[in-house]
């Protein structure tokens, strides 16, 4: 049996899934201690069954996330190695920033030389500002890390207490802008998030559940709770990718979908594409730092089921923040919730209430409650449609780098709108008639996320760079950087990449999941200089094939 | 706050030929500079997809022989349709401006297409603006030719258009392809000095070219008033360029760009990938942004590096000079002196494609109308690379043709289809932005309306 735990805002979601079948769910308030809502999820859940029973749990958690936004994360002092380019002026300023002469092109050659007279005075000035966490980040040190290398091994050598975190092997992406965040991140969050994973796995062990712990992550794949360690980053936002894998899993395989999660204050929306869950072309922001995680394409609007209803003038006005519930379940202002109660679409909460705040609502102009109720429907669905519009537009305005890509680009149509979240009934019926297609609520649509999270998989990338020129390799999710011993051609080249997945596999126990793998990039240049062919640049990317354990159920086809 | 459109299209899976310098590799370097500087988070940048020009939008431009689906591929319909793409985002007001940064390059690409020259197939400049003119009605607009070879094709295409000012700097045609690109290759009569060439000696420096934008290229685009301004941003001005020989840098390129200020720059040539390229597209890319360019430094380069030998100045400032006076005189001049009072004013040109070994022999004759820049008849013919023999007839009625050039025109390829000479005929009305194409063989009529 499996168990998907999500951890979110407000509430903590589990589900105990065996086979196909959901055995049986959880949902519980998240208290201040997330291990605290952890153990009450999983005592609700297990309730009577073994914990020997359990083959797999697999976490969603708002932890990282969490500490960044509060930014309760330990200070890290910045060492960067911009070299020419950019100027970088915002990020030279900030204060936890000491900049270092040295620079690297980006085929991996040294074009400044590392001034290690420097290194001293960039130690002294760690240690002066008191920091003991330092992360290291050089431009294109994903193709070469020489400089960081050097730098790292410096500081270590005077202060081995310290932690040092290094840019290529937090940002294996180009990116150095994404590449400082995440090398900051890691290293920031790395010991609290390391508090967290020894909770979990005591929590774990003392309901005598030995099985294999993941962590969700924000393309959907997973990670095994002690590989995340090295990278807690990756573990941001993985929340909106457990409620897309939980439609994916309660919607029939291969279709395209549109998920709509209504939550109090926010509505989530993802696109399922002929049943894998879209990726954003970029990675994730966070507290506006742009990063390189790699994340599902998921566009937030500022409405929900508790957002508050205001009347200005004879308009009515939706605002994004939440003063409490909604009216009819004893909160003081109207909400769309109230509407729905109205309407009769939902049967949540007190009607006289929800008649009260509307009536207090209309009443000034003249509108009778129902016509308020409808008004305010009216109004959500207008925003969330005319978000998902320009969502489509944004999808379909992703660039394209090869002739092949702009000629299969089409218009991004989903059949469904599946429907989560706690307004989703009241809603998605009508979202989707707007947009002419078919709305499906499925069955446990409040635990959608935690089905998501039970039934997530790991997924392994692999990008290979081989430069037969220069004869080097590099493996940017391993920060792997080596030398090739023969000139290898294109199928070799793949091979290779093949081989370094197998080994990533290995390393982190998952050989089992690792029965086929898809190239998903592989592209070939020909190195040319004064007409000669002098060598190949390969870029291969494998992975193992994205998806999810299996379909719960009927498949979810109540409504149609 | 408006934001710089980019369009990158590196089109990684098209080559001219493996080891030709138009391969895959060209834009992978600046692709790493541009992704590894994070340019395209900034919020001053948008990056869009590209998309594909119709065969319309290119044969408002072109005589594709024999048709523009034989001359033109997938990979040339997608360099042109994003700067067409850009070119809506800025009329629209949805960007300030805009960099095409794409392949393949089109200036060598003139009006009669017999097959590639100069690694150019179509002019994606010329497309560019047929499309602006026709769609939104823009009036004037200039086109800025900053590649090191004469943008030839781009005049051919203007040459006779007087709301078209096509400037191009160039290294002087005595030293390097396409060998034209003089001073005195002004436009025809009924467009006179809206060309203008400024061919250069080798060895110009940023400070050689900064005269010349300042003394002459800025000066002319203030008389002339465009209302909308294309950067021909070819790249091999670089002094570390394999062809060409001049001595600009990426700050050079920047200053350039944030002088001349262009509503949409398209990447033309270009070809020290490695040294050039990654920086001169950042820099140019940064300084449309209104961002800090000044640290993009090419590795190994400082300034003062290059100086101008004081012969090369002096022949810039001669140059310059020259110019200066026709461009001052440009209205003294009788047209009629230039056509010697014929009612046609004729070049025979002899065109070579130097991709695929092609010449051309070309008669172009321009009514000479005193309402409007008269209909244009192009006689050309050729062998192709399967050694057919093709020639042709191609008519033009100009965008602002009157009534009388229309009629004219439209009865001289009715004519013409009757003429066993020519295996096709072919008209472009672009007043009423109409295509026709005549098989004669097969006696079969294409028509297509934009």
């Amino acid at each position: 049996m499996f168990i998907g735990i999500d951890v979110g805002g407000t509430c903590t979601d589990a589900v105990l899934l065996d086979g196909s079948a959901v055995r049986a769910t959880a949902k519980v308030e998240t208290q201040e201690d997330l291990l605290i809502s952890l153990g009450d999820a999983l005592d609700n859940l297990l309730k009577g069954i073994p914990g020997d029973k359990i083959e797999r749990v697999v976490f969603s958690t708002t932890i990282v996330t969490n500490l960044i936004a509060e930014k309760k994360y330990d200070p890290v002092g910045v060492i960067i190695l911009p070299g020419p380019g950019r100027a970088f002026l915002e990020i030279r300023e900030q204060k936890d920033v000491f900049v270092l002469n040295g620079a690297i092109d980006y085929r991996g050659r040294e074009i400044i030389p590392l001034k290690t007279e420097e290194l001293a005075e960039a130690v002294d000035w760690l240690k002066n500002q008191g920091y003991t966490r330092v992360a290291v980040v050089g431009k294109f040190s994903t193709r070469s890390n020489v400089h960081e290398l050097k730098v790292a091994e410096y500081i270590k050598q005077r202060h081995p207490e310290w932690y040092v975190e290094m840019g290529h092997r937090a940002g294996g992406k180009l990116n150095f802008p994404r590449r400082i965040a995440n090398t900051v991140l890691t290293c920031a969050t790395r010991e609290k998030y390391h508090y967290f994973a020894n909770a979990v796995r005591d929590a774990l062990a003392r309901r005598d559940i030995t099985a294999g712990v993941f962590i969700l992550k924000a393309d959907g794949g997973t990670l095994p709770l002690t590989a995340s360690e090295q990278v807690p980053v990756e573990t941001i936002f993985s929340g909106p990718a457990a409620s897309t894998l939980g439609v994916q899993a309660l919607t029939p395989p291969g279709e395209t979908s549109l998920v709509v999660d209504i939550g109090g204050t926010t509505t989530d929306l993802a696109l399922i594409l002929s049943g894998q869950p879209l990726l954003a072309s970029r990675g994730a922001k966070i507290d506006d730092r742009y990063t390189q995680v790699r994340a599902l394409a998921v566009n937030s609007v500022p409405v929900g089921g508790d957002s508050v209803v205001e009347r200005v003038g004879q308009e009515f006005i939706i605002y994004s923040e939440r003063v409490g519930p909604a009216y009819c379940l004893g909160g003081p202002l109207p909400t769309p919730t109230d509407a729905l109660r109205v309407m009769g679409i939902t049967q949540m909460g007190d009607v006289d209430l929800a008649k009260e705040a509307m009536r207090n609502l209309g009443a000034p102009i003249g509108m009778g409650i129902m016509e308020v109720a409808h008004t305010i429907i009216e109004l959500v669905i207008n925003t969330i449609v005319t978000e998902i519009d320009r969502m489509y537009l944004e999808w379909e305005q992703e660039p394209a780098y090869r002739v092949w890509e702009v000629l299969q680009k089409k218009k991004l149509r989903p059949q469904n709108v599946v429907g989560v979240g706690g307004g989703a009934a009241g809603l998605v019926p009508q979202i989707a008639s707007r947009l002419g297609c078919i709305p499906i609520l499925p069955p446990y649509t409040p635990v959608a996320n935690a089905i998501g999270a039970a039934v997530a998989k790991p997924t392994l990338q692999v990008s290979l760079l081989a430069d037969t020129e220069r004869k080097i390799y590099i493996v940017e999710e391993e920060g792997y950087q080596g030398n090739l011993a023969d000139t290898i051609d294109e199928i070799s080249a793949v091979e290779l990449a093949k081989s370094w997945l197998w080994k990533r596999a290995a390393n982190m126990n998952l050989t089992e999941y690792v029965q086929e793998i898809e190239i998903i990039g592989q592209d070939v240049f020909n190195i040319v200089r004064d007409w000669q062919t002098t060598g190949k640049l390969y870029q291969i990317s494998v992975q193992t094939p994205r998806g999810i354990l299996g379909h719960i159920g009927s498949g979810g086809r109540l409504l149609k | 706050m408006k934001k710089t459109g980019i369009i990158f299209f590196p089109a990684f899976d098209w080559a001219i030929s493996p080891t030709h310098p138009e391969r895959e590799e060209r834009l992978l370097y600046t692709r790493d500079q541009i992704f590894e500087e994070g340019i395209l988070d900034l919020p001053e940048i948008e990056e869009f997809p590209p998309r594909l020009a119709s065969l319309h939008d290119i044969s408002r431009v072109h005589f594709c022989v024999p048709t523009v689906s034989e001359q033109v591929l997938e990979a040339h319909r997608i360099a042109a349709g994003s700067a067409m793409s850009l070119g809506d985002k800025i009329i629209n007001g949805e960007i300030k401006n805009g960099f095409a940064l794409v392949r393949p390059p089109g200036h060598h690409a003139m009006r009669v297409v017999h097959g590639n020259r100069g690694f150019c197939s179509i002019n994606n400049e010329a497309v560019l603006v047929e499309y602006l003119r026709r769609t939104y009605g823009v009036k004037k607009i200039a086109i800025v030719d900053t590649d090191v070879h004469h943008g030839d094709g781009t005049q051919d295409i203007f040459y006779h258009d007087p709301d078209v000012l096509f400037i191009s700097f160039h290294q002087d045609g005595r030293t390097i392809y396409p060998g034209t690109g003089y001073t005195y290759e002004l436009g025809g009569p009924g467009a006179y000095a809206s060309t203008i060439n400024i061919p250069l000696p080798p060895g110009v420096t940023d400070a050689g070219l900064h005269y010349v934008m300042d003394h002459l290229i800025l000066p002319i685009l203030k008389d002339w008033q465009p209302d909308f301004v294309v950067n021909s941003a070819g790249q091999d001005n670089h002094f570390s360029d394999p062809l060409g020989e001049m001595l600009i840098s990426a700050q050079g390129y920047a200053r350039l760009t944030e002088k001349l200020k262009p509503d949409l720059a398209v990447l033309e040539g270009g070809y020290a990938i490695e040294t050039a390229l990654p920086y001169v597209n950042l820099a140019i890319l940064l300084a449309l942004a209104g961002k800090d360019y000044t640290s993009v430094v090419e590795p190994g380069y400082y300034p003062g590096m290059y100086q101008e030998k004081p012969q090369v100045s002096a022949e810039i400032q001669r140059v310059v000079e020259e110019l200066n006076e026709i461009w001052a005189n440009r209205h003294k001049l009788d047209r009629l002196s230039l056509t010697n009072g014929k009612k046609f004013y004729q070049r025979n040109k002899p065109i070579y494609y130097d991709t695929q070994f092609i010449e051309e022999k070309q008669i172009e004759k321009v009514y000479v109308c005193s309402h409007c820049p008269g209909y244009l008849i192009i006689d050309s013919q050729a062998y192709h690379p399967d050694s057919k023999r093709y020639r042709i007839l191609a008519i033009t009625i100009p965008i602002q043709g009157c009534k009388a050039c229309q009629e004219e025109g439209w009865k001289l390829y009715e004519q013409c289809k009757e003429d066993y000479r020519f295996n096709y005929v072919y008209l472009q009305d672009k007043s009423t932005d109409t295509f026709m194409m005549f098989q004669r063989e097969e006696q079969r009529e294409v028509r297509s309306d934009g």
